[in-house]
């Protein structure tokens, strides 16, 4: 019904349309204005109106400049749909790029270059090389975006007609900075794409960053709009000065755009700052005084949006130099306008810059939000009071704030606060006194959330002598082990009520006893196990299980990190860009300097990485839990590190008592058998020290190792790899993300071997031979995603995860190896460096 | 570079679409955008619940909202954040001047001329004029008195066939041989107070931050200088394109030639504010469910004039389920879905203090308070810049014409915060 009524309304414009086309009547072209208005509003809504198309290029014979906008509007958007009927088109638009007008003439051109059809490519060429001529600048300006627009259609064509020798000296010598502006936007994207393939576009592009170059487009630089000057600077930014004074003539120059009223011109500025004076330390803190003030105005006076880009900006620079903005904390100050992300955002900062002069003030602050109506923020704003605290300032205040919290018996306040108590507690046992007096009148019935529980159980397992009534609680929850739905609180349950045990003997057998044949009841495997563990020490030896489960404790002084400095880093040097907004390195989700999209290797038939970039709730949720909740990692951690044994805080003096579990587990793979824990203490190396030369990667091994010269005679036992593996998408990106850089590796191929490698599939079927598959890869520049797993391994362990990037020019590839267990990556850099150097010399 | 934009409603139907790149981007992230800025069950009204940068599974999502209208950009590669952000906050300036509002049926209504305006401000991705002065020569606003031509005439084009002079001149801001019969040009002050008073009554932030805003009608090209009787009291400036900085760094004093039209001179701040001009003192009880309410209003320092439009809103908790207030003076509203109790003012009487007095009942099974809220203040005073801030002269060269000249300032308050 409606469809036919549509039909209608279509047919009779049509009509009208026709009978409009040849009219000279006076009138006309208003009566035709509302026929296209209709058109164009159809279009909008998302009607198909493709069957008007002759009717619409008809009528396109006209003088009036609006009509001609309409129809090129018009055009546009239908000419890649149907390319036959696109090439009517063509005769009205050339003649049009000869207009007398500029304006048409420019219009008109950039409607033709926005078609968009492969063969009418012939038709484009002509009026590009005249426009790029023309005497007016606004038609030049079209034509020099116009140019890319034709790369992007037919890149031969565009390279053929030597349309960037063109542009590159329009960008020299052009009078109108719009021109310049935008030869160098195309030429920037066609030559980073050309690049790709060609070693002279490459050459051309740096050739870009050339003295002369930067000079002349730095000297007419206020002659630029906002946004050219945007990208200008992203261009300056990569370009390194001959000398000190160069660099204090361009800051001198820059200096004002700090100033500047559009936001993205102050913070391109800063970048440009940031890496003129990167090697020269002094220049760069007083760099770091110079940009605090615009930045904190941006801050506080733009939209919520953009108060939310800065900030991600500003979060960076204070990992980076913490002090500079400790006096200005007001400024994270959250208004009860500001939307929440934004609020997070302030939170970390007003975490970041607490020092020991400003503590007190902001842990106010902090818990003036614990009583906001934002549940979301009330609980951030505890966890940044505990945060706080373990920075060690002014711990004393922090804890009687914490405590205070307690008293304001709200469940989320006070589940958040006893995670922070237990987190305290470990780091500092001196205020236990304190913590438990408070913490023992929390009523265990108020307390619901897992987390608070595990932590509400763990301090009333260590704590049992100062906390009378602990056995008869943990009685409590033992008795309601089967409505307890989270394995975590059952897992913290049996640990807990074993220590109270060793402490309190009498008054906890039979609770143990209870609690350990719930444990083995358990359909949950860990708790089972643990179950299992505690009740087969016991019977071996009271003492022996004592001084594995209860061992007497150490404080804890560094927490695991939330992000390696590796990727903080990383960021820093993605300034000004969308990674940082989004807190993760670009080569994590989209792939920085190419458009086209990874290459799925058939093999695994699935997809990861690539610009299929994680969801939101995927990756960055992960993240996110590791920024916020540091008893998560440290828990984690300490998981992995016990091994099948998941108490808390063993001071490592006490590992040896584990060795007999341990040594039977990984003895045979390891390949040095005194040192069975090392993987628990594997933390990112800082890639200087790890990354080798291709010449001796073997010695860059033993350093990571720390073993003397002497074993490097020693070459690693190959390992087994399992030669069909088998790791999903997801699984592979969860494990690339949990795990640490283990090593890194230099490989430079021989000639030969490049000559092979015109794009990813000949190394993807060569590593398939040597067991390691591949997850994903890309051409331009070629990247892989590899992956392994020890023979024998169970399922969804034993993985090594290798990102392997290869320069095709110098033949250098770089391997970056990720592993579940890191002892064993040396060995697997050894097989993997082999496995490449037989690349190619089959 | 923006592969394309969308305008959203402000129940996520898709007004219009903008296509920039070669590579089309289907509708259909829309409705991924706004599953994930509005998810089932909330506030389907409120604000976005995402950042202005997120990434969906294919694209780089950059976001803004205006009146109620969504601008979403969409991005395949990476690029500078601040660059996007901004661009859609000029985008929604501009239209926001050619059509003298933003929502959704201007939009609809001018759908050309939005299309027109998109063109020239961005192409293949990157942008191009975004300055309003410039884009009014080339595409003509829809004035009353366009209309009315083109209806008489019957024929003129609702754009000029000009090309901007100023495109290619060296003041890109401002184009040639502007004219205008009377010459004459506005400056208004505008303060903002931004002061958040804690729960014990002190004052933990106290920032003025001020604009000046420009409407210039002057032919041919002035030279101005615009000088201040106390500029030191001024901090973290950002200007306009058009204002030379060396002369504000060496004389403070603002030289510059306007662009045609209204534009943003100077955006500054002043720290360091001791005090606000109203006072706000709340008390809240609570026993056995009931919440005893009382808040009290009164002038601090006088200003030197009156204080107008105090607003005190007060966004309880959704615990709260009714409230009985009344006040002395003014008018009270508690709406019983929001929450929020609003407490017109208006000005404070000579002879008494405003008092908004009462209690608010929770829900049951709850005996007191536990969030408590934070009180929204809002006044404004004509006539006065509170950081005390005044323009001294306002000299011009290179024109041979008298120039009428006008002077305004204004405090308003938009974040004055009072916590409980």
């Amino acid at each position: 019904m409606n469809a036919d009524n549509r039909k209608g309304e279509l047919a009779e414009l049509k009509g009208q349309l026709r009978q409009l086309a040849g009219s000279r009547a006076p009138g006309v072209e208003d009566l035709k204005r509302e026929l296209y208005k209709k058109v164009i509003s159809y279009l909008t809504v998302g009607i198909d109106v493709s069957s008007l198309f002759s009717e619409m290029v008809m009528c396109s014979a006209t003088s009036d400049l609006v009509l001609k906008k309409m129809c090129y509007l018009y055009v546009g958007n239908y000419a890649r749909g149907y390319p036959e009927l696109a090439l009517l088109t063509i005769n009205f638009l050339q003649k049009d790029c000869q207009d007398d007008d500029p304006m048409i003439r420019g219009l008109a051109l950039r409607s033709l270059c926005s078609l968009r059809v492969k063969n009418l490519v012939e038709y484009l060429v002509g009026p590009l090389q005249r426009g790029l001529k023309d005497s007016n600048g606004y038609v030049r300006s079209v034509a020099a975006i116009g140019v890319l627009k034709l790369y992007h259609i037919a890149p031969s064509s565009c390279t053929d007609n030597d349309f960037p020798v063109t542009l590159k000296a329009l960008l020299l010598h052009d009078s109108d900075p719009q021109v310049v502006a935008n030869c160098l936007c195309s030429l920037l994207e066609i030559l980073s794409i050309e690049g790709n393939v060609s070693e002279a576009a490459l050459r051309e592009k740096e050739s870009l960053l050339h003295r002369n170059v930067i000079l002349s487009l730095l000297n007419r630089f206020k002659e630029f709009s906002e946004w050219a000057q945007c990208l200008v600077l992203e261009v300056v930014s990569k370009y390194v000065p001959e000398d000190a004074q160069e660099t204090h003539d361009m800051m001198d120059v820059l200096d004002d755009r700090l100033q500047h009223a559009n936001s993205a011109v102050v913070l391109a500025t800063i970048k440009v700052f940031l890496h003129l004076t990167m090697s020269m330390a002094d220049v760069h803190q007083k760099v770091y005084e110079r940009i605090k003030a615009p930045l904190l105005t941006l801050v506080s006076s733009g939209s919520a949006e953009q108060s939310y880009a800065v900030l991600s900006h500003l979060h960076l620079l204070v990992m980076r130099a913490p002090m500079l903005f400790a006096s200005d904390y007001k400024h994270f100050y959250c208004r009860y306008s500001d939307p929440s992300y934004v609020k997070k955002l302030k939170l970390e900062m007003l975490t970041a810059v607490a020092n020991e002069s400003n503590t007190y003030e902001i842990v106010t602050e902090l818990s003036e939000y614990a009583a906001n109506v934002d549940v979301a923020i009330a609980r951030e704003s505890i966890r940044a009071v505990g945060k706080i605290a373990l920075q060690q300032y002014d711990v004393n205040a922090i804890v009687d704030r914490l405590l205070q919290f307690l008293e304001m018996e709200k469940d989320y306040v006070t589940a958040e606060t006893l995670v922070l108590v237990k987190d305290l507690l470990r780091k500092y046992p001196q205020w236990s006194h304190d913590c438990i007096a408070v913490v023992g009148n929390v009523s265990s019935k108020s307390v619901t959330e897992p987390k608070a529980k595990a932590a509400l159980v763990w301090m009333l397992g260590e704590y049992a002598y100062d906390m009378s009534d602990a056995p008869y609680v943990l009685e409590g929850f033992v008795q309601s082990w089967a409505e307890e739905d989270f394995a975590e609180v059952r897992l913290e349950l049996l640990t807990a009520v074993a220590k109270c045990f060793f402490k309190r003997p009498p008054e906890t057998v039979q609770i143990l006893g209870a609690a350990l044949s719930f444990g083995f009841a358990d359909a949950n495997q860990d708790v089972h196990d643990r179950a299992l563990l505690y009740y087969r020490l016991l019977q071996h030896s009271v003492e022996v299980a004592e001084r594995v489960i209860n061992p007497p404790k150490q404080a804890v002084s560094v927490f695991a990190g939330d992000q390696s400095s590796e990727i903080k880093d990383r960021i820093f040097d993605e300034f000004n860009s969308l990674a940082v907004v989004y807190r993760q390195p670009s080569y994590m989700f989209l792939d920085k300097d190419q458009r086209s999209p990874f290459a799925f290797s058939e093999d695994t038939g699935s997809s990861i990485i690539g610009p299929q970039s994680p969801g939101r709730e995927d990756l960055p949720s992960d993240i996110d839990a590791r920024d916020n909740d540091l008893l998560l990692s440290a828990h984690e951690k300490e998981d992995s590190r016990a091994v099948s044994n998941g108490s808390h805080g063993y001071s490592s003096s006490k590992f040896h008592t584990l060795q007999e579990f341990t040594d039977s587990a990984f003895a045979p793979r390891s390949p040095s058998p005194t040192q069975p824990i090392r993987n628990a203490r594997a933390t990112p190396l800082p890639p200087a020290a790890v990354s080798s030369t291709a010449a001796s990667p073997l010695l860059a091994v033993d350093d990571l190792l720390g073993l003397g010269p002497s074993a490097s005679a020693e070459p690693f036992p190959p390992l087994k790899l399992n030669p069909k593996p088998v790791l999903d998408p997801a699984s592979f990106k969860r494990k690339w993300g949990q795990l640490t850089v283990a090593l890194t590796l230099e490989y430079t191929f021989p000639a030969q071997a490049m000559v092979g490698l015109t794009g990813p599939q000949p190394l993807v079927r060569h590593m398939q031979t040597n067991s390691v598959q591949c997850m994903a890869s890309g051409n331009a520049p070629l990247k892989f995603f590899f992956f392994a797993q020890l023979a024998d391994a169970p399922a969804n362990t034993g993985f090594f995860l290798v990102e392997l990037v290869v320069t095709t020019s110098s033949g250098l590839a770089s391997a970056k190896i990720k592993a579940d267990d890191s002892s064993l990556a040396p060995a697997f850099a050894d097989s993997l460096q082999s496995a490449l150097s037989k690349f190619g010399s089959l | 570079m923006l592969h394309c934009m969308f305008l959203l409603s402000d129940v996520g139907e898709v007004m219009l679409e903008k296509q920039w790149m070669g590579q089309q981007v289907d509708r259909s992230i829309c409705t991924w955008f706004w599953t994930q800025a509005h998810p089932p069950g909330h506030d389907e009204f409120g604000p976005p619940r995402v950042p202005a940068v997120i990434a969906s599974p294919t694209y780089y999502l950059i976001s803004i909202v205006r009146e109620g209208v969504t601008f979403l950009a969409c991005t395949l590669s990476e690029m500078q954040p601040l660059l996007g952000i901004e661009f859609l906050c000029r985008v929604a300036d501009v239209l926001a001047e050619y059509f003298g509002g933003l929502n959704e049926d201007l939009i609809k209504d001018n759908y050309v001329l939005v299309y027109q305006l998109l063109d020239e401000m961005m192409d293949s991705g990157f942008p191009l004029t975004t300055e309003p002065s410039i884009l009014k020569e080339m595409i003509a606003p829809p004035n009353f008195v366009s209309r009315v031509l083109s209806v008489v005439t019957g024929g003129s084009s609702s754009m000029s066939s000009t090309l901007p002079t100023a495109a290619s001149s060296n003041v890109p801001w401002r184009a040639l041989g502007i004219k205008h019969t009377n010459n004459e040009i506005y400056f208004d002050l505008v303060e903002e107070v931004d002061a958040i008073v804690n729960k014990d009554g002190f004052l933990v932030k106290c920032q003025v931050y001020g604009e000046v805003q420009g409407n210039s009608r002057l032919s041919g090209m002035p030279d101005l200088t615009l000088n201040f009787t106390n500029p030191s009291i001024i901090s973290d400036v950002r200007f306009h394109p058009c204002v030379r900085y060396q002369d504000w760094e060496a004389r403070q004093h603002l030289k510059f030639i306007p662009p045609d039209g209204q534009f943003k001179l100077m955006s500054y701040r002043v720290k360091g504010l001791e005090n606000t001009p109203l006072y706000v003192k709340p008390q809240l009880s609570c026993s056995e469910g009931v919440v005893r309410v009382n808040i009290l209003v009164g002038i601090r320092i006088d200003p030197g004039r009156t204080i107008e439009n105090i607003v005190v809103d007060v966004p309880w908790p959704p615990t709260v389920t009714t409230a009985e207030l009344t006040a002395n003076h003014g008018t009270v509203l508690f709406n019983s879905s929001t929450k929020v109790c609003t407490w017109t003012i208006g000005r404070i009487p000579k002879d008494k203090s405003p008092c908004l007095t009462g209690s608010v009942n929770l829900e049951a099974g709850l005996d007191r308070l536990h969030e408590f809220p934070t009180i929204l203040v809002g006044f404004k005073i004509m006539g006065v810049a509170l950081s005390g801030l005044k323009v001294d002269k306002l000299e011009y060269d290179n024109i041979a014409y008298r120039v009428y000249k006008g002077f305004r300032a204004v405090t308003k308050a938009t974040c004055y915060e009072i916590r409980t």
